[in-house]
């Protein structure tokens, strides 16, 4: 089996190659343009650097102007926009968090995880279970924590068993995981509502107020990124990425590595639970088809690759990206459903083949070209 | 990176610039901001009345059942011309049975459209989720394609004053169906003399009323019911099922499928010739193509479906409505008739335009109890059935009544494919209740 | 009682016949190429289709060819679908078992999507290579003729398949390059044609159950969710790469599903085959007959 680190090999390699070079001519030739707006900007992005580069990782000024771009449009998406991609900014916060805390776990250690769908569904079906078996006045407050820890729980149960073993095989184990809870939802469905599910559950969108409701989701997916990207800059981070290069080595130097991955297992825990949460209370219930089936581990999976594996904000607009093209662009041609859904796979296959390092890292690489001026 | 760039040296002593820079900069990105506030989100909870009539259709238009019921709902708005004296729109969508993105629909609809009807919706998982927003804006809804009796429990049923804006106007529910069903088995045992049946349901919320009522239903009336079982939606070999039914001495299982079946059941059943004939519901063959599409393994298995498939009149509107769809759409494609969701949803729209003529309103927003007087109130004879509604304090708040005729339900017809004479293909023939029958019902010849 | 255990055998062996053929060709491209094929499904689902397309008129008006021509040209089909899956997409992005598993994913989805487009959702009625059945009245079932055409031909296939592999150097090419790929480069094998030869086989075995799948139950776009699903199981279990293996778990599974359903219950049918996955996954994670998952 070949390197898993994502080195081409044969015919692939040269064509990307070529196409890279190519590419990296006409980047930089265009550095005669933008290589002045880079100096222009580079001096704002030193304040940030010098402030807290340290924390994120340093940026060159074409950048730094991406991510703040990025996050003023994020932040004031409600005066611009209209009713549908208010709504469609609102899922994409949602599945950013999902595909975030995926990504910390899986992008970071390589070990892929299809069963996270599991742990988001776990505390949203947490949510779901209070308010219906136990009582339908419990508060947030109560609910909120509650199912948070539920699905820190089932992260420990899935990830003790399976963490000691080895790459497909700890795949597989968590692939099942999704399997045996779907079929748990039939037998026991007076508690879990069966397969129509569960409702009741207090919906923080309000339907006629949908500015403020956008910020009740956009302010924690922000605030998770965050968290997530100072952890992933921090050691621990490193020894994570340092498992998925050479586990071996990793355990040479003296650290063990397993504690380390079911450590990343807990923390993307965390972020799954909030993700879940939200997710019960955008529509006010649950049911197994939007929450625990595999298809939705798949399509965490898959915005995260699309954005980049392994960096967080990839991931971020990895989710931004697959579900504005779902929800807004695919639908502004009026084309029947199941061509919209096949031109969305398409265009996720070609990202795959031809930047499967992620467009988002592309992106990122091809700005600190275009700043030319290398260190 | 210490010298990562040469600009260390002006960081310093050029701060002022630089704050000129920054505050150059700060100031075209207000303006900017300013500037696109002009487009700002017009129209959110905007005008409620803007004299036009809108309504909402949810449906999955990827299946021919949404298909049929788009289509009927479009006959039926031009038929019906105008309410109130506004012109109507009709809005449909498609929800692909996805609970999360019809969500987002008639969130749009309501908001941005200003619906101030939505009919449809056929999968419960969807009905339910939709249920609390369409409660909480209190937009009249009506229910035209699931059946499960546990949506309108859930929110009728429990909270009648927070969900008195829901409504279904057919089918009957799961639990009236169940007992239908037992009535129809007691005209097959006049018919055959048939007295042992098998149930089966596929697992799913629809036929929880057909496992808890129908076998002691039939045992009440003297029949035998020795097979009683459900099967998950992911077997895909009935083969020791159909055995068990033949070791059982079954003279007809009773089956429920909405997803499941699709011919699973009826490939080998035919195939192998088993002793016992098919019954119940089963949504595909309701498809007026499905002979042609299985190739005819449907022979002589039975469905109920609202309308009786548009085989004949079931009151005097039936074949009328039919004739204009096949005018209008027999050329679309499948389906070449409307089906149950499609005849539920003509006759929702036709309802409801009668309601607002008695009500003398269609603002919910100000005069929903009127509106929902007037839908107890009005009696209408539709394509499928009689239409009335459910009182607030009866079993089933807001939901369809069954009719009864001689003590036994009879707006829930049957029908049967059966071959055409010159062996060239197959059609529906209704079946059943009598008094509506284009045919007999023909027991498999094998038996 | 008898007749229940006897069902239970009969079926046990058609139905598990049937998925040794999914689970061999999924097993073999997993162990070649180390790759997790999802697409398989897909081809499967493409094999039935062809055969509708090929012998029922409904569909394409011009083509109505005799059952088993259909089925003989619908195989062939399948199997240079599954050649072009790999020579033109698989082959550049293997080296890397995320995006090559999720390549395979959308191409799964997009085959469903289209097919869903052009066919819709409804269950197509496909002809029969062998009408009717064999009434076992002793046994007290019944076994369609098409569902014993199944078992005869999986097992010839899968006979034909292990002389390949086990008599012919060709065929010992392949088993060699699934225990090591390095290895097998440094005795002189020509990489990209046991793989491509592995994928023609493969795309071979899933025409064949998608054809006889087609015919035993209705054609759908979803009809390849479980048979795929079920492999999954059966290649884990079996050991991935080992031929031996998957049809040994194969009939594991489809003997435990078939007592499940006739002794336990039809609600019950996929929770046994879970437990042993799980079982096997814990205590035995090579399964049955596997090797070690083994680095470069």
């Amino acid at each position: 089996m070949s390197s898993e680190t994502g080195r081409s090999s044969g015919i692939a390699s040269r064509i990307s190659g070529a196409a890279g070079r190519a590419g990296g001519a006409a980047l930089d030739r265009l550095t005669t343009v933008t290589g002045p707006i880079n100096r222009v900007l580079q001096p704002l992005a030193n304040v940030y650097n010098r402030l807290i580069g340290g924390y994120f990782g340093e940026m060159n000024g074409l950048q730094f102007v991406l991510v703040v771009g990025t996050l003023v449009g994020l932040l004031t998406a409600p005066f611009w926009g209209n009713y549908a991609l208010i709504q469609a900014m609102i899922a994409a916060s949602i599945w950013a968090i999902l595909a975030m805390g995926w990504d910390i776990q899986s992008g970071y250690t390589g070990y892929i995880s299809f069963g996270h769908s599991v742990l988001s569904g776990g505390a949203g079906y947490t949510t779901a279970m209070l308010i219906h078996n136990v009582n339908p006045e419990l508060p947030m407050l109560v609910t909120i924590p509650v199912s948070v820890l539920a699905a820190l729980g089932i992260g420990l149960l899935i990830a003790l068993p399976s963490l000691r073993l080895s790459g497909p095989y700890f795949s597989l184990i968590t692939f099942v995981a999704v399997l045996i809870f779907y079929r748990m939802m039939n037998p026991l469905s007076e508690y879990t509502g069966g397969e129509t599910g569960l409702a009741g559950v207090e919906k923080i969108f309000d339907i006629t107020e949908p500015v403020q409701s956008y910020y009740l989701f956009l302010l924690p997916m922000l605030a998770v990124a965050v968290a997530l990207l100072i952890v992933a800059r921090s050691n621990i981070g490193l020894i994570l990425l340092a498992i998925r290069e050479n586990e071996s080595a990793v355990e040479a130097a003296g650290i063990n590595a397993t504690k380390f991955k079911i450590w990343s297992f807990m923390l993307s825990s965390i972020p799954m639970g909030i993700g879940g949460v939200l997710l019960a209370h955008r529509f006010g219930g649950v049911d197994p088809g939007s929450f625990i089936v595999v298809d939705n581990s798949i399509e965490m999976i898959a915005m995260a690759v699309v954005g980049g594996m392994g960096s967080i904000l990839g991931p971020l607009g990895g989710a931004f990206f697959i579900i504005l093209m779902e929800d807004i662009v695919l639908h502004a041609f009026g084309l029947d459903a199941q061509l919209r859904w096949a031109i969305l796979w398409i265009i996720v296959l070609l990202i795959l083949v031809f930047a499967r390092q992620g467009l988002f890292r592309k992106l990122w690489y091809g700005l600190e070209r275009l700043g030319g001026d290398r260190r | 990176m210490a010298n990562e760039d040469n600009n260390n040296r002006n960081l310093g002593r050029n701060g002022k610039s630089s704050l000129g820079r920054r505050t150059f900069l700060g100031a075209a990105g207000a303006g900017a901001v300013t500037t696109t506030l002009a487009g700002c989100l017009g129209g959110v909870g905007g005008d409620d009345d803007d004299g036009i009539f809108k309504i909402g259709h949810l449906a999955p238009t990827g299946m021919a059942m949404g298909v049929g019921s788009e289509r009927s709902a479009e006959i039926a708005v031009d038929e019906v011309g105008k309410v109130r004296d506004q012109e109507i729109e009709l809005i449909s969508e498609n929800t692909e049975t996805d609970p999360g993105g019809t969500s987002e629909i008639v969130e749009r609809m309501i908001v941005e459209d200003n619906v101030d009807l939505l009919v449809g919706t056929f999968s419960s998982e969807v009905t339910q989720r939709i249920t609390g927003t369409i409660a909480d804006e209190d937009v009249p809804f009506i229910i035209t394609g699931s059946a499960d009796q546990s949506t309108m429990a859930n929110t009728t049923g429990d909270d009648y004053e927070h969900n008195k804006n829901i409504f279904r106007t057919g089918p009957i529910n799961s639990e009236l169906q169940a007992e239908a069903m037992a009535d129809y088995a007691e005209f097959l045992s006049d018919e055959h003399g048939w007295n042992t049946f098998g149930h089966l349901s596929e697992e799913a919320a629809w036929t929880k009323s057909f496992q808890e009522l129908l076998p002691d239903e039939l045992r009440s009336r003297g029949f035998d019911v020795p097979y009683d079982d459900t099967v998950s939606l992911s077997t895909d070999n009935y083969t020791s099922i159909l055995d068990d039914l033949e070791s059982e001495g079954v003279d007809a299982v009773l089956r429920f499928f909405a997803s499941g079946g699709q011919g699973k059941l009826l490939k080998p059943w035919i195939t192998n010739r088993y002793p016992f004939a098919v019954e119940g519901t089963h949504v595909a063959s309701m498809n007026p193509e499905f002979w042609g599409q299985t190739e005819g393994i449907c022979q002589y298995e039975t469905t109920a479906q609202s309308g009786g498939g548009g085989v004949t009149d079931i009151t005097d509107k039936t074949m009328d409505f039919v004739e204009t769809y096949q005018d209008e759409y027999g050329d679309d494609g499948a389906p070449t008739k409307p089906m149950y969701m499609g005849f539920n949803t003509y006759d929702a729209i036709h309802f409801y335009s009668e309601v607002a003529e008695e009500a003398g309103t269609i603002n919910y927003n100000d005069d929903l109890d009127d509106i929902v007087e007037a839908m107890h109130s009005v009696e209408y004879t539709g394509a499928a059935a009689e239409i009335s509604l459910y009182g607030e304090d009866s079993d089933y708040p807001n939901d369809a009544k069954e009719t009864r005729t001689d003590g036994k339900i009879s707006n829930y017809p049957v029908t049967q494919w059966q071959p055409n004479e010159d062996d060239e293909g197959g059609h529906q023939e209704l079946v059943y209740p009598a008094a509506n029958s284009s045919g007999d019902h023909i027991a498999p010849p094998w038996m | 009682m008898l007749d229940q255990i006897l069902s239970v055998l009969l079926l046990g062996a058609v139905v598990s016949a049937i998925y040794a053929l999914v689970a061999i060709g999924f097993t073999m491209i997993f162990g070649v190429g180390g790759v997790l094929n999802l697409a398989h499904g897909g081809l499967i689902m493409f094999g039935a289709y062809a055969y509708v397309v090929l012998t029922s008129s409904s569909v394409v008006g011009a083509i109505a060819v005799p059952p088993a021509a259909g089925f003989v040209i619908a195989v062939i089909a399948t199997a240079l679908a599954s050649y072009a899956l790999y020579a033109g997409l698989v082959r550049y992005i293997e080296d890397n078992v995320v995006i090559t598993f999720l390549s395979t994913v959308m191409v799964a989805l997009l085959l469903t999507n289209l097919i869903h487009y052009r066919f819709g959702a409804n269950p197509q009625g496909t002809p029969s290579v062998l009408s009717g059945s064999l009434h076992l009245e002793g046994f007290g079932t019944r076994i369609g003729y098409m569902y014993i055409l199944g078992f005869v031909l999986s097992w010839i296939t899968i006979g034909l398949l292990w002389y390949y592999v086990t008599q012919t150097d060709e065929g010992r090419s392949i088993l060699a390059t699934s225990m090591s790929e390095r290895g097998a480069q440094l005795t002189g094998v020509n990489l990209l044609s046991v793989k491509s030869r592995t994928w023609l086989i493969a795309g071979a075995f899933a025409g064949i159950a998608g054809v006889i799948l087609g015919t035993v139950e209705p054609t759908t776009p979803q009809m390849w969710l479980n048979p795929l699903a079920n492999a999954f199981i059966i290649v884990v279990i079996g050991g991935i790469g080992s031929i031996k293996g998957s049809v040994v778990a194969a009939y594991l599974i489809g003997y435990l599903q078939q007592f499940t359903t006739e002794f336990i219950g039809q609600g019950y049918v996929g929770i046994p085959s879970l437990i042993v996955l799980v079982a096997v996954l814990l205590l035995l994670p090579e399964g049955l007959y596997g090797r070690e998952f083994a680095h470069e």
